[in-house]
């Protein structure tokens, strides 16, 4: 009973989330200020319009979903969490680190939450500095692009 | 005439050094991209959305269209080998392939799916290439209320498409109307929904969409997903393959027809044309249509050869047909023309006639590519590399999602060198992570977020034009007749169902 109740909060908690961010986006629509009138049909009329239909859309899910005992995909949430976490470390210090520093450390992180190469760190820290450098080599050397690098540093 | 000209000079472009090689790179990461088992050649050609700033348009253009031809043909090597589509316009394919994998008849059977996938793919780009100019002359005669119209049918195509979800569908679709509303107004020079922050007045680019959507939630997904242990699967596969297998029999293509490859093909053109339909619904409609018509239907299921011919030569030809209203329209027939329009609109690229009239020499060589990937490298790549195919899926799953990770998020920043992109893609990331796992379609999220412009402008410039009266709608013949097209679809689509269930 716990578990169907459990999958039922999982399956709505999308919908519920969308219901939030609509009703934020419906009060944003009534904040816009027309230059000039166009009648109904105006900068408001298609978010209002969007948003109308989200709100059909959601309440027909949430009827639904609460009617039905299984349905979408259950799974821990640990680990695309970790990955969630490490990319925004990673976004967070790549112009700071700089390419090579920052991206060596999250694919170490993602070799690590992957599982790849369990039980081997040397084997594990060479990769991730393989696969850095290649896609150092793609992005600086063939397409010429100017990636960020650490203060001092050449790359 | 001078069109064809131009499209005839468009080969001589391909084979320039340059061309040729991106050609054949797209064709190896379309491959390889299809052939795997959660990546799509869509992912594929995400990931180097960035990397065609810094690319010629000609080469970009090449390259995503070998991409796509290789990524819907590649589908079919792991459908058949172990019984898991590389990518979803492979099941049909899955269900015969491998009924004849198991009775040791796999590489016969991957040799099929490649004539099927050449043909298709050949129909399809000779399709686009003939038929373009009159697609051009009839763009031309819609007029805005017109434009308004056929964008709705496509939003309604794109909604109704998503069988039993369509209330999932209107979720998706809507919410990438409400993300392209974020920004300057399509009418008047007043931001919306940017809550006081100057990032937001400029709008959300299609970029950090497509990277979030398809690249980071796959990582996401992948890394909630409990790996298959595919290992001896593999290798049990790849010993059966021998590469003198390939060449389908004679007496086995005359039994499948001419016919049949033909008519699946010109039906996986018509619907690639649709926004939003595919390769799987290309497939599932020639698969069901052969069998229905087959003169030895108790082979479907068990390894039939037709099947396969009429699901592969659909798919592969809807690549061609899905061009057509991305290309006159902006209206993408599939996502991965969808992600091609960011290309031409990253390079400076307007979609329409004008297009075609002006730019021929930029767009031909795609067509040109098209033709020449379904024409000689799915043979030769399937004669080539055909026996170690099945060993890809094998790659470690860490490796490859890292080195996935590393080319989004570069890539989002390479593309206009602003960390905010990253962190944009990062949250559609997620956003996108959460859909998936409760079956909304993310595809309808990017093709609203497309479409959701178009509509708007049109909508309010039909109107402005009209002096407000709606009724011109109903009284402009091309826009009467797209809402009548509207209309029928929704009824046969959505109200009078099909007894087949027919994939998203």
């Amino acid at each position: 009973m716990a578990e169907s109740q459990s999958s039922v909060a999982g399956r709505l908690g999308v919908p519920i989330s969308l219901l939030i961010l609509t009703t934020v986006y419906v009060a944003a629509a009534f904040q816009i200020r027309p230059q000039f009138s166009e009648g109904l049909v105006g900068p408001r009329f298609l978010p209002l319009l969007a948003a109308a239909l989200m709100y059909g859309a959601l309440f027909t899910i949430i009827w639904k979903e609460r009617r039905q005992r299984t349905g979408g995909e259950s799974g821990s949430l640990i680990q695309p969490a970790a990955i969630v976490v490490a990319t925004a470390a990673y976004i967070g210090v790549f112009k700071w680190l700089g390419y090579s520093l920052s991206t060596f450390l999250f694919v170490f992180a993602l070799f690590i939450l992957f599982s790849y190469q369990a039980g081997r760190p040397v084997r594990r820290v060479i990769d991730a500095l393989a696969v850095t450098a290649v896609f150092y080599g793609l992005f600086a050397f063939v397409f010429g692009i100017r990636l960020p690098v650490f203060p001092g540093l050449p790359l | 005439m001078s069109f064809f000209f131009e499209v005839l000079q468009g080969f001589g472009a391909l084979a320039q050094p340059e061309a040729l090689g991106f050609m054949v790179l797209g064709f190896i990461i379309g491959t390889f991209f299809g052939a795997v088992p959660g990546l799509t050649s869509v992912l594929a050609i995400a990931l180097l959305l960035p990397i065609t700033y810094s690319m010629d348009v000609v080469p970009a253009l090449v390259m995503c269209a070998s991409i796509f031809m290789s990524g819907m043909y590649a589908g079919s090597i792991t459908a058949t080998t172990i019984n898991i589509p590389g990518a979803p316009s492979s099941m049909m394919t899955a269900i015969e392939g491998y009924a004849l994998m198991k009775k040791g008849q796999g590489a016969n059977a991957l040799g099929h799916a490649a004539l099927g996938s050449m043909i298709g793919g050949c129909v399809g780009a000779l399709l686009l290439m003939g038929l373009m100019p009159l697609a051009a002359k009839l763009s031309l005669l819609i007029q805005t209320p017109g434009k308004f119209a056929l964008v709705l049918f496509a939003l309604v195509v794109i909604i109704i498409v998503q069988r039993g979800e369509i209330a999932k569908g209107v979720v998706a679709t809507m919410l990438g109307v409400m993300i392209a509303t974020i920004g300057i107004d399509v009418m008047q020079p007043i931001p919306r929904f940017n809550f006081g922050t100057e990032v937001l007045v400029e709008g959300i680019d299609m970029m950090p969409i497509i990277i979030g959507t398809f690249a980071i939630s796959e990582v996401l997904y992948q890394a909630q997903a409990h790996s298959a242990s595919l290992k001896l699967q593999v290798n049990e596969a790849a010993a059966k393959i021998r590469r003198r297998d390939f060449l389908p029999a004679w007496s086995e293509i005359r039994e499948i027809g001419l016919f049949t490859y033909l008519k699946s093909s010109v039906m996986g053109y018509g619907i690639g044309i649709l926004p939003g339909v595919g390769g799987s619904m290309a497939a599932f409609v020639s698969y069901a249509d052969a069998k229905r018509r087959s003169r030895k239907p108790e082979q479907y299921g068990n390894g039939s050869r037709e099947g396969i011919a009429a699901a592969e030569s659909a798919n592969n030809s809807m690549c061609g047909g899905a061009f057509v209203p991305m290309l006159m329209f902006g209206i993408p027939g599939d996502p991965t023309t969808a992600i091609v329009l960011g290309v031409l609109v990253i390079n400076g690229l307007q979609p329409g006639p004008r297009l075609l009239e002006s730019q021929t020499d930029l767009i031909a060589p795609m067509f040109a590519s098209l033709f020449v990937s379904a024409l000689i490298l799915i043979p030769l790549t399937l004669f080539i590399f055909g026996p170690w195919f099945v060993r890809i899926v094998s790659i470690p799953r860490g490796l490859l999602y890292a080195c996935i990770a590393v080319v989004a998020l570069v890539g989002s920043y390479v593309a206009t060198f602003s960390v905010f992109q990253m962190g944009l893609a990062l949250v559609f990331g997620i956003l996108a992570f959460f859909l998936r796992k409760q079956n909304y379609p993310t595809v309808s999220l990017l093709l609203g977020f497309i479409l959701g412009p178009d509509l708007e402008q049109y909508l309010r410039r039909s109107l402005s034009l009209s002096d407000g009266n709606p009724l011109v709608f109903l009284t402009s013949p091309d826009s009467l007749f797209f809402l009548v097209l509207t209309g029928l679809f929704f009824y046969f689509m959505a109200v009078r169902k099909p007894k087949e269930p027919i994939p998203a």
